[in-house]
Order: structure tokens, then C-alpha cells, then sequence
């Protein structure tokens, strides 16, 4: 895919300063998120992890102002949410498409494009961005789900924005293009502030730089992801002859897997495996500390 | 919302793409509604043979066919929220209540089609089969059909609109968009009903009463609709 050219928003790029004080929210009155506290401003992908019903997708309505909170404040740049001015500084992409029907792929993006205050030729550069020129006459209705999604996904580059809310980005998409709209938000958080939220935690520590965990409605840990540990550090090692000096109860698939106090013990785990004459061809690290979140 | 330009060709607004959307979401409707009610108009013209059954019938039978012909508006608005594109429409700042509205803006739209197509091709076979436009035609169809066409489109579209954001999300003929045409039909079925049976010198003040009290009605559901539809309700059920 092509390095991304997007056009300026109205207000031009600046911090995104989000701010969420004391946020509560929900739907019909029922709470879903309570308390919420957080704020950022570093240019970055924000991991926000949590169970099924955590409140992750309400968090991103909330700050998109889809849904007023019950209680507390949210900005962007000290103002807030509710001016259209706020509105026009961050992108929000829906677990649902949002395609509309009886539209072909162009027009769907022409009709998201006006809403944004996007151009003719901001849509022809997102079709070539994403690479969905060649669906551009086809009708919605006529693509896959993950053609969908990337249509979808296209919208958020029809203009740059400071902020960005992405919700599950690359769920339905195969993994080749999941990987190539990783990059492009990876090249987007490089001066923007991204809210990324996945259930995949590998996608997530790959390129995650902190992480927003919300557990029951409230949150429940703001940190740099690399300064999270793990309870315990779980290793796989693929071999050559282990089957012959190591109990079968520890092959996973190809890989023997061996609990660690942490990564200071490897070298003496190779060492051990030498000694019984096993060749190591692989070691990797199988267990990821944004696990021990869900537990 | 207006389209904005950025160095390139404006795009289109959000009302214009709506009013062509709409168009396309109740092409089936629109179409069906035209026909129909161009049909009963030729037999109508043919059968009569007489103005006084014409002029009685005509201008009632005209708001039926444009209630059923104008369902796209609220066929997009509940297809457009349970595809979630309303949710993000909001999230780019755009009002709730302006996508309620530009959802009635699609239906008058579509419901002046019919209507309008109807009242040419009739009034043009009425005056072409050698009679004159009187006062009491033009009386009703400026006092009745077009007041109640657009009472009873907007009456439709409104009762569907709220109707399927206030309901656990059903799919098929007993949907609210499945069963809101009827509520729309209703209205003026029941004055074509009771205008049978009233007295000439009171027929006005029935059929203008009724067109006029759907209206105030179109406005009550309105005015009560900004405080049953919360922002919640917009959002896609998946």
C-alpha cells in the first residue's frame, strides 16, 4: 500500500489532548462506563482492552459523542465534545460497517466524504490507498465482509484528524490485509493519537504503545505496555531429537512449553536442553502479559 | 450539511444525497404508488362518465396512493440505523433531529411525486374527456388531497420511524416498516369512509377537519419524538 497523503483537516494537525474526567455512561439510563478518568496527548496507539461488555465500544461513543455521558467531562483540546468544532478533530470507526445500502462503493465514500467536508479527489486517493479501486462501481450490498470493513475503514482517511477511535479495525479482514491497516494506523499514531481496541492481544502488544484496560465499566489499569509483567513467563521451544529427552505432555503442536520465572532463565533452559542433547531451532515467548487483563 | 470544498469538486450535501437515496431505497414503493394510482384514475375517468362521481372520488383515493408510495424515507432511516451509519452521521457532528428531518424531507419529496403525477394525468383526462375544473374540485384537492397527502405520508413515516427505534429490532412484513404503510393508508381510508355518509354542506369541514387535524398530530408525534428518541435510539442494534 501507498504512503498515506492525507489531507488537512479545517483546524490543521495539532495534539489531540484528550481528556475524559469522571466519565459515566451508558444506554436508556442503565450505567455501562463508570467513573472513567484518563488523558492523553503523546502520539500513540492506545490499546483499549476488556471482556466482552466491558464498556469499550460505549467508551468510544462516549468520546465521539454519539452518547452524552451521564456525568463528567470530555475534551479534546480543552473544548468540548458537544462543539462541532471538537467533532471535526477525530475519526471514529464502528464494530458495525455503516455502509449504507443502494450505494456503490464510491458513492458510499462521497456520501461519507460531504459529511466531512471531503473532496472528489479525496475519495479517488482513499480507493487507491486502500486498494479498493476495482470495487469502486460495485454496489455494497455485493462485497464480503471484509471488503466491507475496508470500506469502512477508508472513510477514516477521506481527512486527517488529531484523534482517532478505532474499534476492532481489523476484525473480518484476512491477514494480509489486517496486517497492511495495521500499518497505516501504525504510520497514522506516528503524529496521532489512536484509541485502538482488539480481542486480538498479540495485534495489540505488536502495536500498542500503552494500554486503557476497562474491566466491568471502570478502568482498570493505564500503562506503557512494555512495563507490564507477566504472572508467569511461558516459553516454546521448537526442537530437533526433544522427543527422545523431553516428556510429551509439554509438545504443544510443534512447540515444548516451559513455565519461567522470567527471561533471565531462558539461557539456563537452553543450556539444560544442550546437556540432554536436544537441538533448539526456535525459542518464542507464547504467553502475553495483556492475558493476565482478562483474568 | 452543506458539502465543503477542499481544493477539489464539492461533493454533494447530505440532503440532496439523502433525497436521491430515498428515492432509490422506495423505487419499488414510488413506482407501485404511481401506477396504482394511475390506473384507478383511467377507470375512474372511463367509468364515471358523469364530473360529480369524479370530483367526489378523485381527490380522496390521491392521498392513499401517495402514503404508499412514499415509504423510502422511512425505509432508509431505519435501514441507515441498523446499518449504523446514523451513529456515525452523529459521531461527524451531524444532528439527530437533522436526520429525522431530512428522512421527512425524503418522504415529501417522494409523496409530492405521486401526488403530483396523479393530480396531472387526472386533472388533464378530466378536462381532456370535456369537463371543467369547478370550484368544489378545486376546492377539495387545495383543502383535502394535498394537505392529506402530506399528513398522511408524514403520519406513515413518522409513527415508522419512531416506532422501530422504541422496538426490539423485527424483520419482514411484521416489522414497524412492514406494518406502518397501514398506519399511514388509515387516515384517509377512514375519512373516504366517513365522507360517504356526511352531508354535502358538512363534507368540507370533514375532509379539510381531518387533513388538518393529521397534520396537528404529524406535529404532536414530532414535537414528542425529541424526547422519546435519546441518542441511544439511533444507534445500530447489532
Amino acid at each position: 500500500m501507498v504512503d498515506p497523503s492525507i489531507s488537512r483537516s479545517a483546524n490543521g494537525p495539532s495534539k489531540a489532548e484528550l481528556s475524559c474526567v469522571d466519565v459515566s455512561s451508558g444506554y436508556l439510563g442503565k450505567k455501562v462506563l463508570d467513573g472513567i478518568t484518563f488523558a492523553v496527548d503523546e502520539p500513540a496507539i492506545y490499546v483499549v482492552l476488556g471482556p466482552n461488555g466491558a464498556g469499550k465500544t460505549t467508551l468510544f461513543r462516549t468520546i465521539a459523542g454519539i452518547l452524552r455521558p451521564y456525568s463528567g467531562t470530555i475534551e479534546i483540546a480543552g473544548r468540548s465534545i458537544e462543539e462541532q468544532d471538537t467533532r471535526d478533530r477525530l475519526h471514529f470507526l464502528s464494530h458495525v460497517d455503516g455502509i449504507p445500502d443502494g450505494l456503490r462503493v464510491e458513492e458510499a465514500l462521497r456520501f461519507y466524504g460531504s459529511v466531512q467536508g471531503a473532496t472528489d479527489a479525496d475519495v479517488n486517493r482513499v480507493l487507491r490507498l486502500l486498494e479498493i479501486e476495482p470495487l469502486r462501481t460495485k454496489y455494497v450490498s455485493q462485497l464480503s465482509a471484509g471488503q466491507k470493513k475496508r470500506v469502512s475503514i477508508a472513510r477514516i482517511f477521506l481527512r486527517e484528524r488529531e484523534l482517532y477511535l478505532l474499534d476492532e479495525p481489523t476484525a473480518n479482514l484476512d491477514p494480509k490485509i489486517a496486517a497492511e491497516i495495521r500499518d497505516l494506523i501504525l504510520k497514522l499514531s506516528k503524529d496521532r493519537v489512536v484509541l485502538y481496541s482488539s480481542h486480538n492481544l498479540f495485534e495489540a502488544r505488536e502495536i500498542g504503545k500503552y494500554v486503557i484496560a476497562i474491566k466491568a465499566g471502570r478502568l482498570n489499569l493505564f500503562s506503557r505496555i512494555s512495563e507490564l509483567k507477566s504472572a508467569k513467563y511461558v516459553v516454546g521451544v521448537r526442537t530437533v531429537g526433544g522427543e527422545r529427552a523431553l516428556p510429551k505432555e509439554r509438545l504443544q503442536g510443534e512447540y515444548y512449553v516451559f513455565e519461567l520465572a522470567g527471561p533471565e532463565e531462558v539461557s539456563g533452559l537452553l543450556k539444560e536442553l544442550e546437556e540432554k542433547g536436544v537441538q533448539v531451532r526456535e525459542v518464542k515467548e507464547l504467553g502475553n502479559p495483556l492475558e493476565d487483563l482478562f483474568a | 450539511m452543506a458539502g465543503r470544498t477542499n481544493g477539489g469538486r464539492t461533493l454533494p450535501s447530505l440532503l440532496s444525497v439523502t433525497l436521491r437515496r430515498g428515492l432509490i431505497a422506495g423505487r419499488a414503493y414510488l413506482v407501485i404508488g404511481i401506477i396504482v394510482s394511475l390506473i384507478l384514475t383511467v377507470v375512474l375517468l372511463r367509468t364515471s362518465h358523469g364530473s360529480a362521481v369524479f370530483v367526489a372520488t378523485f381527490p380522496l383515493e390521491v392521498p392513499l396512493f401517495a402514503t404508499l408510495g412514499a415509504l423510502g424515507g422511512m425505509i432508509l432511516f431505519v435501514g441507515d440505523r441498523s446499518k449504523g451509519v446514523l451513529e456515525y452521521l452523529i459521531s461527524y457532528g451531524v444532528r439527530p433531529r437533522a436526520l429525522f428531518v431530512n428522512c421527512l424531507l425524503a418522504t415529501v419529496v417522494l409523496s409530492t411525486i405521486v401526488m403530483g403525477t396523479t393530480l396531472i394525468v387526472g386533472l388533464s383526462g378530466y378536462v381532456a374527456t370535456g369537463h371543467s375544473i369547478s370550484s368544489t374540485l378545486e376546492n377539495s384537492i387545495l383543502g383535502y388531497t394535498i394537505p392529506m397527502t402530506y399528513a398522511s405520508s408524514l403520519f406513515a413515516a413518522t409513527c415508522g420511524v419512531i416506532w422501530s427505534t422504541l422496538s426490539t429490532p423485527r424483520m419482514g412484513l411484521n416489522s414497524p416498516v412492514g406494518v406502518a404503510p397501514l398506519l399511514g393508508v388509515a387516515p384517509p381510508v377512514l375519512v373516504l369512509v366517513i365522507a360517504e355518509g356526511v352531508d354535502k354542506s358538512a363534507y368540507y369541514y370533514v375532509t379539510g377537519g381531518a387533513a388538518l387535524g393529521f397534520l396537528v398530530l404529524v406535529a404532536a408525534l414530532l414535537v414528542a419524538s425529541s424526547r422519546l428518541m435519546s441518542r441511544e435510539r439511533y444507534l445500530s442494534p447489532m
